[in-house]
């Protein structure tokens, strides 16, 4: 392929393979970090985090150059903060960052051959997926419709149905912002994986220090709130176990954890607190929402916890012998406090 | 098997005659793909289920059913790493995408017809639902169905309505489906492309939800909720070429000039919410009627290619032709020996092998396929 992303691609999208060959090509070694001019990359790294920490997209943007070395420094200082939650919420919100970029580029991108390689770049590079432009008209793209349901059925929203798309010849047509949030989440999960594998030695002190201070500021102070995980029926506990670990939990188990707590007679307080170490977490939003389910909030309507059965067709059942025949999880044994 | 279990010579009869099948038409039981990746089972005619069986080849499927002579056996649509484990430990690798399409489903007018009322515990024909077995006092009762030639019409109708859904915009090769007559009242059809093997329970839900039409919304040609019950028409990029935006648009008889003619009709509805009703029932009455559990379940066994319906005493087969195969006379295979039987009902008449049959709550003689076809459906019994 003779056309070739630039730097400014770069910029925005510093988690693909060509452009970290930027910095193999300036053969940049991890000791340049303790260097008096890199303390400007450190501290945008630093601000990067704590943006995302507050529950915001970091919007500036600058040359390729320093995207490209405040990502890696961001990468390591996450990295070593070492706890989980600053892990999945910079990972999501560098996902979000990359889909505001990549939306706005596919919509106002006029060169076709340009949007094809920004589309093989990203979505068949990073995730195998190819997304095509609609051959006639190329402000619309297509993804096989095995590839869209993979992605779709995750999404509670019933706009996301497939049913409710235009769909032929085995394709899904879709606009720019909908194709690109199908893979938000894949792309979160790679920066993630990304930080995971990281092998950091000899790390210059300055990355330690900011780490150190982001690891202080950001460290979780929820914990002592969560409830005592061991006394609610597996799919609850499961589900709990998971968002203490700062996991994204799909709508249908936050409403099932929701419905339950209200059940069991939680205030809504305690179990807004609950969704705290959710990557995305909004306390507006999410009071909201449980309000709503309480039945404080708009049609008035008392929402129930979901049977078994339900639970099991949604994968969000881990039945275990202490169920017995139950067939609401509200019936389980043991009830906790 | 529920119709036999009141009478030893009935289930003898008609196991007898399920023996001699499997003797004289092995060559008819298929070879599932990668055979030992997957889960089969059989319903015996007295003990019940048995799951979690695997075979290695074709042969051991054989030499099982002969031995065994179920009433019906069934293979699974997944494959698996261990598939005679439980099935938490069997190891999932993907499945078969299969679709049921059943003639109770299809809200027939002709079913009420041929459908008899037959008390749950002792097998007894129920004149009237409101009241009680006259013979055991109990109130359960089962429907059975004597599908006529209307169902097996509207059924061909229907499987090829949805063929065409699955290449048209599903984007199915030809090749990869496959069309089966069930054995009783309906047809299996099978999608074999491994694009398909791994999608999950969830995945395969949203894809019965297009089938059927469920879950559509006026979002689909860009209707959306405004405010105090108002709408906004912003109409979808790619317009209404295809799918379900595009039948609701040729129903609606819009194009994308088309913003004020449907706000107007709108409007004339009573608002959105009248709006999304009237878009709902039009899909439900056009979807096709595929059974959606069936589809949505990936660790499912299906009555096996080439083996008997114990429900009917016909073979599930593969329609090579759908527009000339005829199921009450291709799968009817069971022999022609006559033999006494005692029909319940009075003025059953129904057709098998081209030859109709009337029988008036008498002694009868028929073949042993009419025969073995009405015992069970519990509409008939030994003398």
């Amino acid at each position: 392929m003779s056309l070739k992303l630039g730097t400014a691609d770069f910029a925005k999208y510093p988690f693909l393979n060509e452009a970290s060959k930027f910095l193999t090509e300036s053969h940049l070694d991890v000791d340049e970090f303790n260097r008096p001019e890199m303390e400007y990359i450190i501290d945008r790294a630093t601000i990067r985090v704590e943006v995302e920490m507050q529950g915001k997209i970091y919007k500036n943007l600058e040359r390729h150059e320093v995207e490209v070395l405040t990502f890696l420094s961001a990468l390591m200082l996450v990295k070593l903060t070492n706890i989980e939650q600053i892990l999945k919420k910079h990972s999501l919100f560098e996902a979000l960052r990359a889909e505001a970029f990549l939306i706005q580029d596919l919509r106002t991108e006029r060169d076709e051959k340009k949007k094809q390689l920004l589309l093989f770049e990203i979505f068949k590079e990073l995730f195998k997926v190819e997304v095509d432009l609609d051959p006639e008209n190329a402000q619309v793209f297509r993804m096989k419709v095995t590839d869209y349901l993979v992605r779709s059925s995750h999404f509670h929203e019933e706009g996301w149905k497939i049913v409710n798309k235009a769909v032929h010849g085995g394709y899904v047509y879709l606009d720019a912002d909908e194709i690109v949030r199908l893979v938000r989440n894949e792309l979160g999960n790679l920066i993630y994986e990304k930080i995971r594998a990281m092998s950091l030695s000899n790390v210059p002190q300055p990355i330690v220090q900011k780490a150190n201070y982001l690891a202080l500021k950001f460290r979780p102070t929820y914990e002592n709130k969560l409830p005592r995980i061991s006394d609610y029926p597996p799919c609850i506990k499961h589900a709990l176990d998971l968002m203490s670990k700062g996991e994204n939990l799909p709508h249908t188990a936050r409403l099932m954890v929701a419905t339950y707590m209200l059940s069991i007679g939680k205030n809504i307080d305690s179990i807004v607190t609950l969704f705290h170490p959710a990557p995305d977490f909004n306390e507006k939003i999410t009071r909201y929402q449980v309000e709503h389910l309480a039945g404080l909030k708009g049609g008035q309507t008392r929402y129930n916890v979901p049977s078994c059965s339900k639970l099991n067709s949604e994968d969000l059942c881990f039945r275990t012998l202490d169920c017995g025949e139950i067939t609401n999880p509200l019936k389980f044994r043991r009830r906790p406090d | 098997m529920n119709n036999l279990k009141n009478s030893t010579s009935d289930l003898l009869f008609v196991r007898n005659a399920f023996r001699e099948y499997y003797f004289k038409y092995n060559d008819l039981v298929e070879t599932p793909s990668r055979i030992n990746e997957r889960e089969f089972g059989f319903m015996t005619f007295q003990t019940g289920m048995m799951r979690h069986l695997s075979f290695n080849n074709i042969r051991e499927v054989y030499a099982t059913l002969i031995r065994n002579t179920p009433s019906d056996f069934y293979c699974s649509n997944a494959y698996y790493n261990f598939p005679a484990n439980l099935m938490q430990d069997k190891g999932w690798k993907g499945a078969d995408l299969i679709f049921d399409i059943d003639a109770k489903d299809l809200g027939l007018p002709c079913e009420v017809s041929h459908r008899y009322h037959l008390c749950a515990n002792c097998g007894e024909i129920i004149e009237s639902t409101a009241d009680p077995c006259p013979l055991c006092k109990n109130s359960t009762v089962r429907v059975e169905s004597i599908p006529c030639s209307n169902c097996f019409i509207s059924l061909r109708k229907e499987i090829k309505k949805l063929i065409a859904i699955l290449t048209d915009e599903i984007g199915v090769e030809d090749d990869n489906i496959s069309v089966y007559f069930s054995g009783n009242s309906g047809f299996h059809l099978y999608v074999y492309d491994a694009c398909f093997h791994h999608l999950d329970s969830r995945a395969r839900s949203d894809l019965v939800g297009y089938i059927l039409g469920n879950g559509i919304g006026p979002e689909v040609i860009g209707v959306r909720k405004g405010a105090n019950d108002k709408v906004s028409i912003k109409f979808p990029k790619a317009g209404f070429r295809y799918g379900w935006s595009m039948r609701l648009a040729r129903k609606l008889r819009i194009d994308q000039s088309s913003s004020s003619k449907l706000t107007n009709f709108i409007n004339k509805l009573g608002g959105y919410e009248r709006f999304s009703k009237y878009i709902i029932g039009y899909a439900k009455e056009i979807g096709i009627k595929i059974d959606p559990q069936v589809t949505i379940d990936i660790h499912r066994i299906f009555r096996h290619g080439g083996t008997l319906n114990g429900k009917s005493g016909l073979s599930k087969l593969r329609c090579v032709d759908l527009n000339k195969f005829d199921p009450l006379n291709d799968a009817c295979l069971l022999n022609d020996t006559d033999v006494q039987v005692h029909v319940k009902p009075s003025n059953l008449k129904f057709k098998l092998r081209g030859r109709t049959f009337t029988a008036n709550q008498k002694k009868e003689k028929l073949p042993t396929y009419a025969a073995v076809y009405l015992i069970c459906k519990g509409l008939a019994t030994t003398i």
